[in-house]
């Protein structure tokens, strides 16, 4: 624990560990110093001036960004000197920038905006002509550039420069024809580009994805994990609140990511930032289908739950549990993966069970955020199936003819199967279920297709790379007939007359917990917005 | 495009030998380079910025900050007018509409013989002798227009 002081902010008394800066400090006691240049993922650099505060004995205003605490310090965050120097920053600001907030992106999330509402405004002094400068640049394939909204705050280019450490941006010229741009005839385009637009605290940097979809002010925010790596980035899923399928095709507009020291900082990467398209894809499952003849034809949850059941009781009667197999999956969340276990392992006696599929081709990672293992659950798996099996000997037991009922969940076996030899190996099994998202090769293979909610639309934990576990929360409903796992899995265990209590993800999570040793200290209340440790994580901590 | 001489590579290597951290020496570097060109091109940038292991732009920020360095080729006599706060109160447009007018050329451009570049420019740190302008490394100060057509008179 490093040493902490004390001190006083706005007659609060505070304590902060040595080294804080007072803008951190008084945050952490609910004080919101206003502030443009300053991150607290970025170094410090003190220049924009917004965050000037009082401090006792000392003369002048101070940087409360760039000042650290000391003992006894008074610190006074609302003196008319601080909100004279806000104002007069604001006025300065907004000397040239650009009334265009009926067409920016960043309206009703904007720095600027938001302070000059609090502390700005004054009637304009200006009659002069504003600074014209280069609106609508694209700067790279995700973000766009409008140097004249721009307030010059620099976070773009530290991001670019401490961050990624690939400096693609800078401060051009000086003075009031200072600009941000790339260099000639380069582009931004790095896997972490995105969060530019997120650092941004104003319209000069917008997502060329999210451009004129969707006023901010529509948007829903939910927490929850990407499940586009083994990293389990922490975002927030902004949806449109005011959805309606006559006007708007898609629910989810963007994801945003969501601080968490332990495990993503600020920041998250592209790739799991425009995964969100999936969600709302065209290819999702969205009504049960059944084999008839050579087509699947939609049928109703009872007939394809009834279908299922039938032929997996028909099996287990007839052949035995070791006829019967099942492919969980490193994408289903603990909850799932747990109440699939009882059910297939513990109820039904099932042991031949796989989970581990190679990866897709192409797949790789980086010393910073992005892994190879593209599953938000391959430890949660590990853990609760730790005698599973591969997947692909799995498949070749089906081409033997050994397994005449196959419950996959979530594989798409022909991406690392030669989908000819699959479409044999398939063709043994007597009835092939499919729970799934998306469509897919595998899909069409089936003989019942389930179709399941992704993590957007419900609840559940998973456990990353580093042991964290770590939770996530429905913004939006399934789509058509889809049904969450969970609830797919209680409909076919009450099928089979094999017990469909506890099947909320709390219940199952609390089951977890008195289960298996490694969930054992913890809570469904206790992970919080940040998540927790496993019991032994291992030590891989480091971010 | 031409890149650095070999003789002034070996002048900012030695240059920035001198330093702890190479990137120090990167203003007498530039001065190198346009000693040689007369400006600084793109591609020296991307050299030096190598050399001094920086990104392009961090060089380019630097070259657009001076005012001394060029990016673009330039006159023989680059005339710097300053129009900052205390040129401005002694006349500074009048001096700068003189020279437009003289010249037949606006801030950054330059005559098509390449005699003249006129720039704008901030405080030359003469405010004393305002208005000042710089031709090449000299400073004329309290000028007038006829004060004016005497020193370019005089340029050959
Ligand atoms: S583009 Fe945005 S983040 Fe970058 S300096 Fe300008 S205001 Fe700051
Ligand atoms: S936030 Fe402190 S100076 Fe910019
Ligand atoms: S303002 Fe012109 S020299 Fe100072």
């Amino acid at each position: 624990m490093p040493e902490s002081v004390s001190l006083t902010i706005d007659g609060q008394e505070i304590r902060a560990p040595k080294g804080t800066m007072v803008l951190e400090a008084a945050r952490t006691a609910g004080i919101l110093i206003p502030h443009y240049c300053y991150h607290p993922g970025l170094p410090v650099v003190g220049s924009c001036r917004m965050c000037l505060v009082e401090i006792e004995k000392v003369p002048k205003l101070q940087p409360s960004c760039a000042t650290p605490v000391a003992e006894g310090m008074v610190v006074r965050t609302t003196t008319p000197q601080a909100l004279e120097n806000r104002r007069s920053v604001l006025e300065f600001l907004l000397a040239n920038h650009p009334l265009d907030c009926p067409v920016c992106d960043q309206a009703g999330e904007c720095g600027l905006q938001d302070y000059y509402m609090e502390h700005g405004r004054y009637d304009a002094r200006h009659d002069e002509d504003k600074t014209r400068r280069k609106k609508a640049v694209p700067l790279g394939p995700h973000i766009m550039l409008d140097q004249e909204r721009c307030i010059l705050c620099t976070r773009c280019v530290r991001f670019t420069r401490d961050i990624t450490r690939t400096g693609e941006l800078g401060v051009l010229s000086r003075g009031h024809r200072s600009v941000i741009d790339v260099f000639p005839g380069t582009t931004l385009d790095n896997p972490y580009s995105g969060n530019v637009a997120d650092l941004c605290p104003v319209g000069a940097l917008t997502d060329r994805d999210f451009r004129f979809q969707c006023r901010v002010w529509f948007l829903g925010s939910v927490p929850s994990i990407c499940p586009g790596c083994s990293r389990g980035c922490n975002i927030e899923i902004h949806y449109n609140r005011r959805f309606d399928p006559r006007y708007h095709d898609r629910r989810v507009h963007r994801l945003k990511p969501r601080p968490n020291p332990e495990v993503n900082g600020f920041w998250i990467c592209d790739e799991g930032r425009y995964a969100y398209r999936t969600i709302d894809a065209a290819d999702r499952l969205k009504i049960p289908a059944l084999r008839r003849g050579d087509g699947l034809r939609e049928a109703s949850w009872a007939e394809a739950i009834g279908e299922a059941a039938g032929a997996l009781r028909g099996v287990l009667g007839g052949n035995g549990p070791g006829a019967a197999a099942v492919m969980v999956s490193p994408q289903m969340s603990n909850e799932e993966l747990f109440l699939a276990r009882r059910l297939f392992r513990d109820r039904l006696g099932i042991d031949r069970i796989a989970g581990r599929a190679p990866a897709a081709a192409g797949a790789s990672g980086d010393d910073f955020l992005i892994r190879a293992d593209k599953n938000p659950n391959t430890r949660g798996m590990d853990l609760l199936f730790p005698d599973a099996g591969d997947c692909r000997d799995l498949v070749e037991s089906c081409a033997g003819g050994r397994i005449r009922y196959l419950h996959i969940f979530r594989h798409d076996l022909s991406r690392w199967y030669d989908p000819g030899r699959l479409a044999e190996a398939l063709r043994e099994v007597d009835c092939v279920v499919f729970e799934g998202s998306w469509d897919s090769p595998t899909a069409r293979l089936a003989d019942v297709v389930l179709p399941a909610a992704v993590y957007a639309e419900k609840e559940g934990t998973f456990v990353n790379f580093q042991g964290r576990v770590q939770r996530f929360y429905p913004a939006v409903p399934p789509p058509g007939a889809a049904l969450t796992d969970l609830d797919i899995l209680a409909r076919l265990a009450a099928a089979l007359e094999a017990g469909a209590a506890g099947s909320t993800a709390a219940g199952l999570f609390g089951e977890i917990a008195a289960h298996v040793p490694e969930f054992a200290p913890l809570t469904w209340q206790s992970l919080g917005p940040t998540g927790r440790w496993l019991a032994n994580p291992g030590n891989d901590h480091a971010v | 495009m031409q890149g650095l001489s070999p003789s002034a590579r070996l002048r900012i290597e030695e240059l920035s030998a001198r330093y702890p951290r190479k990137r120090s020496a990167l203003i007498p570097s530039l001065q190198i380079a346009q000693e040689e060109a007369g400006y600084i091109s793109e591609e020296i940038m991307v050299e030096i910025a190598r050399m001094m292991e920086l990104s392009p732009n961090e060089v380019r920020e630097v070259v657009s900050f001076y005012s001394l360095l060029h990016q673009k080729p330039v006159g023989r006599y680059v005339i710097q007018v300053c129009t900052n706060i205390s040129c401005q109160l002694c006349d500074a447009e009048g001096i700068l509409r003189h020279l437009r007018r003289r010249l037949g050329i606006g801030p950054g451009e330059t005559t098509p013989d390449m005699k003249y570049t006129l720039l704008e420019v901030e405080c030359l740190g003469s405010c004393g002798t305002s208005p000042v302008m710089q031709i090449n490394d000299e400073y004329h100060e309290n000028l007038t227009p006829e004060k004016i057509d005497c020193i370019l008179d005089g340029l050959q």
